[in-house]
Order: C-alpha cells, then structure tokens, then sequence
C-alpha cells in the first residue's frame, strides 16, 4: 500500500515538475480587456480615411492602453503564447495593429476601400486572441477546485 | 497578378514554417494551414479584383498580402499554445484521477 502511494506521489510530482507545459489560466481581466481594445480599435480605424494628425491624440492613447495590456500579459507567469501574439500585434514592422497606424502616419490617409479590408484583417487578429483567452484552463481550474473542496 | 503564384509561394512558406518551427505540432498545424490557404486565396482574389478596379493601390494591396501573412504567424502561435494547454489538461487529468485514488484509499 505505501510503496503504491509513494509511486503514485511521485508521478504526481514528475508531472507537476513538467514546466514546458504549465499554461496561464483563464484571466477575465486579459479577456475583458482585449475586447475593450478591439472596439476602441475599430472605432478608431473608421476615422482613417480622415487625416492621421486630427486622430493623432486617439491613436497614441491607444496604443498606451495596448501596450499597458502586453506588459501585463508579459508578466504573467507560463503566459508566453499570448504575449508572442501580442507582440506580434504591437509590432510596427508587421502589418497589423501597429503597422497599420504606422502605413496611416505615412500616408496621412487612407482610401476607405483599404481601410474596410485592413479593419477586416485586425479585427481578425483581435479573435485569435479573445479565442485563445477562451481556450486557457477554466475548467480543469474548476476540476481541481472542486476535489479540494470535496476532501476538506 | 498571378494568384496561382502567390499561393504556391505561400504554401511554399507555410510548409518551411512547419517543418522547421513547429514539426511538434505539425499535424494539428496541417489542417489549420489547409483552412488558412482557401480563405487566403478567397482574401487574394478579392483584392486582386479592387486593384484591378483601382479601387486600392498597388502598396495597400502588398500591405494587405503582408497582413495575411502575419495573421498566419499569429494562429500557429495560437495553435502551438493551444496545444499546449491541451496536454496541460490530459496531466491535470491524471493528477486529478492520482489525487481521488490516493484520497479515496486513505
């Protein structure tokens, strides 16, 4: 019986120790907050056949509450996925979130055709992220919570 | 513009990305790249069709080809997490089954 307990203990631990797969859990503040800056964005890039200058201040603010949210994400622990996505995103060099205020800043506007494709292709961009918010651990959080509350 | 082209340059790096970044996960990726490239050449299609009508200009055209592609870039990343809280889930599992076993026997 106590060698069965002590291997089970121990698989319970070699398990436990497999750090390459630990994973964030569902955040309600990173899920919330992620849908907050896909309106706020949206809202935004339907003023983008608008001159960039007269949106200057909106844009920047954005991009802080954006770059709020990625260094939170950041540190938050096992939450690699997410942040790499985010960083994406808030990569000038890359044709999304902030590449599309960057190709705005050098055009001053944008022609609406252009603007209703690009906004098709962020907001996408913003659902891969909401989707793997979704998809983070809930109910095996949920599964464990309630085997401790059995056995108390 | 020859879509056919472009398509099969894409295909081209989707396969280099999975054989060299994520061959882990390679399967799972497959079938995401094959939804990827149809809606991709839909995407292709339509914008091939207003740059045509110069309805977009040739850079807002690239710009949007580039886009795509990072959109790819950002779902294997997704995929690969997703993956990961998939096995996650299956050690969760076996320490759950572990812990009513160990508990239930106590």
């Amino acid at each position: 019986m106590k060698t069965k307990i002590l291997l089970l203990f121990s698989i319970c631990s070699l398990l436990w120790s497999c750090e390459s797969t630990r994973t964030a859990i569902f955040d309600q503040y990173s899920y919330q907050k992620t849908i907050e800056l896909k309106v706020e964005t949206k809202q935004l890039l339907g003023k983008s056949s608008q001159a960039y200058e007269a949106n200057e201040a909106e844009i920047n603010q954005l991009l802080l509450n954006v770059a709020k949210l990625t260094e939170y994400e950041k540190n938050k622990p096992n939450n690699e996925t997410s942040y790499e996505m985010w960083q994406l995103i808030t990569n000038e060099e890359k044709n999304l979130l902030a590449g599309f205020f960057k190709y705005w800043k050098e055009k001053k506007t944008v022609s609406t055709t252009f603007k209703e494709e690009a906004e098709k292709q962020i907001m996408e961009s913003f659902d891969v992220l909401i989707q793997f918010e979704i998809k983070k651990d809930k109910a095996s959080q949920q599964t464990l919570l309630d085997v401790i509350t059995k056995n108390k | 513009m020859d879509i056919e082209k472009v398509m099969k340059a894409l295909k081209e790096n989707l396969l280099l990305l999975t054989k060299e970044t994520y061959k882990d996960i390679k399967p799972e990726l497959q079938k995401d790249i094959n939804d990827f490239l149809s809606k991709s050449q839909e995407k292709i299609e339509r914008w091939s069709l207003l740059l045509a009508s110069n309805s977009i200009t040739k850079d807002e055209f690239e710009w949007l080809l580039k886009s795509q592609n990072d959109l790819l870039t950002l779902k294997v990343v997704q995929r690969a997490g997703v993956s990961k809280i998939k096995i996650n889930n299956i050690k969760k599992a076996i320490l759950n089954t572990v812990f009513q076993t160990v508990i239930g026997s106590l």
